[in-house]
């Protein structure tokens, strides 16, 4: 087919079109974390003694923490969904923001857990279970990242990839924090960063050479 | 009320022609006017819009691929402009946005002829224009300067001259497998340099 038969049924029964908003595809992904976040305390999963621990340095580092992470990791994913946009900055800045969060977490007192040795610090069956979870409640995100994804343009898609599942992740556990009842930043460091990497890896492999332009 | 981009474009210039060169609009801002027209469902804007992006691609294809490449690369990126019309905002040039979805479609050509099998060039070819094929074989050539000696040699023999690998592994010493291999790996990083390089035409 010659450029022009194509140009020219391209161009015949042209539809309009609703033009991609990346405030509105924030907002989705947001409603869907609010939407999970409604679901578990509706099904009553939500730490019972939120009220106080709320207040704890603790848990602002955690909540706070992963806010920050979930927003920049959010917006680089969905920024890159446009042809003209790289998340290379975003992902970078995602990284220290990550890492600078893992080292302030260091230096907040681990409520009651002093003294403890570092493998009862860290609980490995609890933990693994806390990053299974994680990694269960970040798949919605997932979900509709990659459908947000496949709407948009993105020209660069194993980048785009990567920060959709880091996004995911960070979601994931913004949303699972509300329920963890662990109280050691330790804990939360190696095991929310292993559900991370682990969500991030997934989401590189499952988008990255899914979608064509 | 706020007039719709289309009568700008349709409007005649005075008779006098005053002002003319300012009421003007540049080529880059009526593709921005007639792609917002078209994402409101404009047939005729759009059909205008793509036979001006056409021979643009043209161009721009020309300079980067084998002449064979050419036509496949602008009707993939016309109907990659079709179906992700929606992502275009009006707040920025439509040019960098059709750049950037040019530039990926030329990764992705690069890539199917590094899969493709290649068949040796018969003796008689017939050659129409040498001017493309010049601008295009001064691209590649600096491009292949990215690569290690070993793996442009047989890149230029193989995927540009049509050498049969069997040929190539002659001409080179190299074994048949190492041609191939060269091939596979010079490919993989002129596609990683490509997507490096910020390149917007």
């Amino acid at each position: 087919m010659s450029s022009d038969a194509l140009i020219r049924r391209l161009s015949a029964d042209l539809a309009p079109v609703r033009r991609r908003s990346a405030w509105r595809d924030a907002a989705i992904v947001i409603a869907a974390c609010m939407l999970e976040i409604a679901l578990f305390r509706a099904l009553g999963l939500m730490r019972p003694d939120m009220g106080q621990a709320i207040g704890s340095a603790y848990m602002q580092w955690k909540l706070g923490g992963l806010v920050l992470l979930a927003g920049v990791s959010c917006a680089a994913a969905i920024r890159s969904f446009a042809p003209t946009a790289s998340s290379r900055a975003g992902l970078s800045v995602a990284i220290a923001l990550a890492g600078g969060l893992a080292v302030a977490g260091l230096f907040i007192a681990p409520a009651g857990a002093h003294g403890d040795a570092l493998l009862e610090r860290l609980s490995p069956l609890h933990g693994m279970l806390c990053a299974l979870s994680i990694l269960v409640v970040s798949l919605p995100v997932m979900g509709i990242l990659a459908l947000l994804m496949r709407r948009g343009a993105p020209t660069h898609q194993e980048r785009s990839a990567l920060a959709c599942g880091l996004a995911a992740g960070a979601c994931g556990a913004l949303v699972f924090a509300f329920c963890c009842p662990a109280n050691d930043p330790l804990y939360v460091i190696v095991w929310y960063a292993a559900a991370c990497l682990g969500v991030t890896a997934m989401g590189r492999w499952l988008l990255a050479q899914r979608f064509r332009l | 009320m706020r007039l719709h981009p289309l009568l700008t474009l349709i409007q005649r210039p005075s008779p006098r022609g005053e002002g003319q060169a300012r009421a003007r609009p540049s080529p880059c801002a009526e593709w921005d006017r007639l792609m917002i027209a078209a994402q409101d469902g404009h047939g005729g804007a759009y059909r205008r819009l793509l036979g001006e992006l056409a021979p643009w691609l043209q161009r721009y294809f020309e300079r980067r691929l084998p002449p064979g490449e050419v036509d496949d690369a602008v009707q993939e990126t016309l109907l990659a402009v079709h179906r992700r019309r929606h992502t275009y905002d009006p707040a920025y040039p439509l040019r960098a946005w059709l750049a950037a979805i040019a530039k990926r479609k030329w990764i992705d050509q690069l890539r199917g002829i590094g899969r493709r099998p290649t068949d040796a060039l018969p003796d008689d070819l017939a050659i129409s224009d040498h001017e493309a094929m010049v601008t295009s074989a001064t691209v590649l050539a600096s491009l292949l300067e990215q690569l290690r000696p070993a793996q442009a040699q047989v890149i230029a023999l193989v995927k540009l001259q049509g050498y049969t690998i069997e040929d190539a592994s002659h001409e080179t010493g190299l074994s048949a497998s190492a041609v191939k291999m060269n091939i596979h790996r010079g490919l993989a990083r002129l596609t990683a340099f490509i997507e490096k390089t910020d390149d917007v035409e």
